[in-house]
């Protein structure tokens, strides 16, 4: 019977053409939708690896003060805002924050293998302050100020790339291919730390210590909760007092993450809903098609009854029919499909795709069963005598 | 082989009713060649459609193979019109969506049991050699002539090998040429021992059956034996 189907609906390819782009195109939007849904979503499953809530970013301009009189400054704001009750800690950092709008990456080999790394300049009090976990060795500290090889800590995933899934890395040389004397030692292995939040994939990082003269214009603050406007308000302005002439701005972690999940969310639910729609249209159009035919057909079904059909299997053949039909779609649908992961466009786990594909694939089945079966039910109720004599 | 008793049957529709038959007594025997004759529009093929199981009469009950199948579900029926009897139409009811050979097997695909498809194929071969159509299987139904598409739909028929097969004006679109050439298959099955039942509008067709059955207005009014052929 399924070859029988198949002779049936590739015969018939032709009028079928319009209805199989259909599917197909409904597929692959579909798969693009999924893909991009999984892909988020497995990111989102990933912990963030450090605590936003209650954390506030105090950006600092020092104008053309140069950074070597800035920096004792700064470390005195450091230390100002430490002896707030209402602090717990605070850190000196790069722009590149969690949650800011600034980034510092580049593409170094390590060990023969190059990928994408971020780059952070923090104090020692950094982990405390955004309550990173560190899972192996330690985070610097104020005693290892000046070494000759610079002592860094990275991600796991960094730890994964240069020396092989699990490997430990503490104590490991990172020397950089390209420039042999560029060299550092992992002295600390955290978790992950996605700047840019939830769903935002695992990043490589390498956190430095910040030194004097650095970029390192923002001091992370973490306050007891429930801390309010009036507290930052007095500090802001207390603090400005000792800086004269410079710019303070404070923003709080919480915030910029809501604002930085819309630039994933918004795109996100639009392509949904468009796909969405798109999918509705689809269904309505199969659905129409199938009733249209279910009628002109009715000399067939006629004849199959008095061949010998059951209404049972009549209805079979209506929706095995629409399946044949989705899978010639599905099939060209997947080789299309499969091109993602094979010439690795978007640089995306081959997981994901898979995962999307049959995603898609089930939906496609689960929408046309649903557009075939009320159409396939009414061809079986047709009387045979009654569609026989009509022709 | 097949009997009607007492038959009625109504048609209703939302706004008219059409009494297509009355009062139809009619027993064919197992091995007889019949056909039925009358005007356009008397009930020929309500008839037909009974004894073929498409349809239930009103009043009355429908035996076949001795058993009353009027209370018979779906499936039953079903399994009774695939194993027991084939149909052949004036219009032949090709599907011209498939090949000649598909064509054929369709009845074969509806059996239960253990066909597989190179059996099917090897029935449905034999079925068109029967009929004369061997170097036809790979064409299409447009692609034939209507005594050809006949020849087919006749193959399709007996596929199965039916005890019954019932003709519905199967020469009625055909010239006399075809229409002999079809009737001699028709002849040459009821040799073999299939019953068959045919509707026709043609006197010299109908003579050269067993038994003429003529319908008037939904009323049997003529049952004769042709004994020159009997
Ligand atoms: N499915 C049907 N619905 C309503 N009326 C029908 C149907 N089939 C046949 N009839 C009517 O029943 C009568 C007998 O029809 P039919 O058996 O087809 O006649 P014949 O085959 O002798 O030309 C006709 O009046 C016809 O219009
Ligand atoms: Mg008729």
């Amino acid at each position: 019977m399924i070859r029988h189907l198949f002779t049936l609906i590739w015969n018939k390819k032709r009028t079928h053409a319009l209805l199989l782009i259909e599917i197909l195109a409904s597929f692959l939007v579909l798969f693009g939708v999924t893909s991009l849904i999984i892909y988020n979503f497995r990111n989102y499953a990933e912990p963030v690896g450090f605590n936003y809530q209650n954390r506030w970013a105090i950006s600092m301009d020092w104008g053309d003060m140069p950074d070597s009189v800035s920096y004792p400054l700064r470390q005195q704001l450091k230390q100002r805002v430490l002896a707030y009750p209402q602090v717990i800690a605070a850190s000196i950092s790069s722009g590149n924050y969690p949650f800011s709008n600034s980034t510092s990456n580049g593409r170094p080999r390590y060990n023969g293998v190059q990928f994408n790394v971020f780059n952070y300049f923090v104090d020692p009090d950094y982990a405390k302050t955004l309550e990173m976990a560190v899972l192996e060795g330690r985070w610097y500290d104020r005693a290892d100020e000046s070494t000759v090889v610079p002592q860094v800590v990275v991600t796991r995933d960094l730890i994964d790339k240069v020396f092989g899934k699990g490997q430990p890395g503490v104590g490991k040389l990172l020397i950089n291919d390209e420039d042999k004397k560029d060299k550092k030692r992992i002295i600390g292995v955290v978790g992950n730390f996605k700047q840019d939040g939830e769903f935002s994939p695992t990043t490589s990082c390498i956190f430095y210590r910040a030194s004097k003269t650095d970029w390192s214009n923002v001091l992370l603050v973490q306050v007891q909760p429930g801390t309010d406007a009036a507290f930052e308000g007095n500090m802001m302005r207390e603090l400005g007092q000792m800086v004269k002439g410079w710019n303070l701005e404070v923003s709080y972690l919480a915030d910029q993450r809501v604002s930085k999940q819309r630039f994933t969310l918004v795109p996100m639910i639009i392509f949904l809903v468009v796909s969405t729609f798109l999918l509705i249209n689809v269904a309505l159009g199969l659905f129409g098609v199938l009733n249209v035919s279910i009628t002109r057909r009715r000399g067939e079904i006629g004849l199959r009854r008095a061949l010998g059909a059951t209404e049972g299997s009549i209805s079979r053949q209506f929706v095995g029919e629409i399946w044949v039909l989705a899978t010639f779609a599905l099939v060209l649908g997947l080789i299309l499909a499969a091109q993602f992961p094979l010439m690795n466009v978007f640089d995306l786990d081959a997981s994901v795709y898979l995962t999307a594909m049959v995603v898609s694939v089930l939906v496609i089945y689960l929408i046309v069963t649903l557009c075939a079966l009320y159409p396939s039910r009414q061809a079986a109720t047709i009387q045979p005598a009654t569609a026989l004599h009509e022709e | 082989m097949i009997s009607l008793n007492n038959i009625e049957k109504v048609y209703r529709t939302s706004s008219i009713e059409t009494l297509a038959l009355a009062n139809i007594n009619l027993h064919i025997k197992a091995g007889e060649f019949v056909s039925i004759m009358g005007p356009s529009g008397c009930g020929k093929s309500t008839l037909l459609n009974l004894m073929g199981l498409l349809d239930e009469p009103s009043r009355g009950t429908v035996e076949v193979g001795g058993q009353v199948v009027t209370q018979y579900r779906d499936k039953e029926l079903a399994r009774l019109r695939n194993q027991n009897i084939g149909f052949i139409f004036q219009s032949f009811h090709l599907i011209n969506d498939l090949s000649v050979l598909d064509n054929v097997e369709i009845p074969l695909l509806y059996r239960k049991g253990d066909s597989t498809g190179p059996s099917r194929r090897k029935l449905a071969e034999e079925a068109l050699e029967r009929v004369g159509l061997s170097n036809r299987m790979k064409h299409f139904p447009n692609q034939l002539s209507g005594g050809q598409k006949q020849r087919v739909a006749i193959a399709r028929a007996i596929v199965g090998r039916p005890s019954i097969i019932l003709a519905d004006e199967p020469t009625g679109n055909l010239d006399s040429a075809m229409g002999n050439e079809i009737m001699n298959i028709l002849q040459g099955l009821n040799t073999d021992g299939a019953t068959i039942v045919m509707v026709t509008h043609d006197e010299t067709m109908a003579k050269k059956t067993h038994r003429l059955v003529r319908l008037f207005d939904g009323s049997m009014v003529g049952d004769s034996i042709l004994m020159s052929n009997a």
